[in-house]
């Protein structure tokens, strides 16, 4: 079944991603693509331990969007976790598109905007919104599997051009 | 901790042990990787003689950002999974014990306090 969730959220590995999203479809592979933790060793050992039971591998974007289809028909699910959307469209880029992408987590920084409450968005994540939706992605915002996935669309985030 | 758990926990352990100083709470709510990070770090630093950062869970957030504010700042250590017992066995002994003696105290104590009672024939 391979890839379960592709979600995006700045905290890459926590509670809600191994308790909530992992009870419920109980990944047997953990993909995170992320070019600065994949270039940090210890980095690398902290996202790996944080998830027991669970392969965690720390890639690049570059890396992931590679193996992105042989994951796909790989057996057992996978889950793949990206730090924002500016990962989320290089990966797309790279010809590696999720139907789907799950947006559970970007949270408040200098000079972005309150989309939902864990959801906040600048221009340049806008954009990118823009391009992902061009390329027939699917964006919702949901945190955990037992809250309602909203469409990004229905929060007033403008659509595509 | 996740929400209101560690001011929760904190006035709970108040009504066994007594009015509780020198130990601060922090949320994770609305915080970014980055920002959790930086709110932990501001606070580790201020530590000269290091220190425990008690989280909820391994793997949660708050273990993940504490261990990465923790990185390099002498004896800093993370301790997961606490609850009543560990954190009021943490204030009993944290003026005992070097903080990494006082993290494998309370690693041992949270073992100890899971327990089954089970039923018993009437």
């Amino acid at each position: 079944m391979s890839w379960a969730l592709v979600r995006v959220d700045d905290r890459l590995v926590h509670g809600q991603v191994l308790l909530a999203w992992g009870g419920r479809l109980h990944p047997r592979r953990i993909v995170v693509a992320d070019d600065a933790a994949a270039g940090s060793d210890w980095e690398r050992d902290l996202l790996v331990s944080g998830a027991p039971g669970v392969a965690v591998q720390v890639v690049t974007v570059a890396e992931a969007a590679e193996r992105f289809s042989a994951e796909a028909s790989a057996e057992g699910a996978a889950f793949l976790l990206l730090r924002d959307l500016g990962a989320a469209l290089e990966l797309v880029r790279r010809g590696a598109v999720p139907a789907r992408l799950n947006l559970g987590g970007l949270h408040y920084a200098a000079g972005k905007e309150k989309v939902s409450d864990y959801v906040y968005l600048d221009a340049s994540d806008r954009q990118a919104v823009r391009e992902l939706r061009a390329a027939g992605v699917s964006l919702e915002v949901q945190d955990v599997p037992s809250s309602r996935a909203v469409a990004l669309a229905e929060l007033g985030v403008e659509e595509a051009r | 901790m996740h929400a209101d758990l560690a001011s929760a926990m904190v006035r709970a352990a108040e009504t066994i042990y007594g009015p509780v100083e020198d130990l601060e709470v922090l949320s994770n709510q609305g915080h970014s990787r980055q920002s959790l990070e930086q709110e932990i770090a501001r606070r580790v630093e201020r530590w000269e003689g290091g220190g425990l950062l008690l989280t909820d869970f391994w793997g949660g957030s708050c273990h993940v950002c504490g261990a990465a504010a923790a990185r390099g700042r002498g004896e800093v250590l993370v301790v997961t999974g606490v609850n009543l017992p560990v954190l009021l066995d943490y204030l009993h002994n944290r003026d005992l014990y070097p903080p990494a003696e006082l993290a494998e105290r309370l690693q041992r104590k949270g073992v100890e306090s899971l327990r089954v009672q089970r039923g018993t024939p009437a």
